[in-house]
């Protein structure tokens, strides 16, 4: 697996400036390697900050400091992980503070709650989950708490591998592993008191 | 491998993260055990529709535009 270089981290002195030819193959590399992932940076950028305009902002600021630490970045390794890890450390320095905060979780006090378990018998192909509208999903997604929902959007959305997504996140992968397995259990939990709540499924119990 | 060890590595299977032999193995241990098998169907069933529901949305032209401007003053 490659390895993404290291994120541009404090201001990176201005380098000098470039012929017209390595400039137009700066763009070239740029739109082929970096630019093919804005879908991603956005879908993950507006699950942060909860808000299109506030993604907007930080998606082009995140490609912005991509650009000028292109020299930097490895061609040919993992873009993807590099620019979202660009985008997460744009976010939690600037963004954070304005929109939400982050919350400590106690993970152990999350009680693993299967739906499986509770539909074995109602409804074990799950066939409720095609009932279930995008934003719901959505919505469900971000009323995670920050660390989950980070995790599951990497995972779930943009399918990194869990060394990539402990890479971005900066934690081992032992506890990427661990806020996944919670975080999908409190999304199916939600999405299970939603559809018991619109009548899709009956549910066995308060849940 | 018993249902319990099974369960245990329920999501690492699922993301494809297990070495080939333990992969194998539960493999194995869900082809002979329904209850697992169907366990895992079912949660297989979840992460695919996570992906599916949550993938649609794209970058809005305009972002595209915008950047490019800024980046190449077009
Ligand atoms: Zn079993």
């Amino acid at each position: 697996m490659p390895t993404p270089t290291t994120p541009p981290s404090p201001p990176v002195p201005t380098p000098a400036p470039l012929s017209p030819a390595d400039e137009a193959e700066k763009r070239t590399s740029f739109e082929r390697e970096a630019l093919v992932h804005l879908d991603s940076l956005y879908r993950v950028a507006l699950r942060l900050t909860g808000n299109a305009a506030e993604a907007d902002d930080l998606v082009q600021e995140t490609m912005l400091k991509a650009y000028r630490a292109w020299e930097q970045y490895q061609k040919g390794t993992n873009a993807k992980g590099w620019l979202l890890t660009i985008l997460r450390h744009a976010f939690i320095n600037e963004y954070r503070r304005r929109t939400r905060h982050p919350e400590t979780v106690d993970l152990d006090a999350i009680e693993p709650f299967s739906v499986f378990e509770e539909l074995q018998d109602e409804d074990p192909q799950g066939t409720f989950f095609d009932r279930i509208v995008d934003d719901e999903v959505l919505r469900a997604i971000d009323q995670l708490p920050e660390q989950f929902r980070e995790t599951v959007v990497l995972s779930d959305v943009e399918g990194l591998s869990y060394e990539e997504i402990a890479r971005v996140l900066d934690v081992p992968v032992g506890t990427v592993k661990s806020r996944l397995f919670r975080a999908r259990r409190l999304l199916q939990q939600q999405l299970y008191d939603y559809a018991v709540g619109m009548g899709y499924i009956k549910g066995s119990s308060t849940g | 491998m018993n249902c319990r060890e099974c369960a245990e590595h329920l999501y690492e299977y699922l993301d494809r993260e297990l070495t080939p032999d333990l992969e194998r193995e539960i493999r194995q241990h869900l082809t002979e055990c329904p209850p697992c098998g169907e366990h895992f169907d079912f949660e297989k069933l979840f992460l695919d529709f996570l992906r599916a529901r949550c993938r649609a949305q794209g970058a809005p032209p305009e972002l595209k535009h915008r950047i490019l401007r800024e980046l190449f003053d077009e």
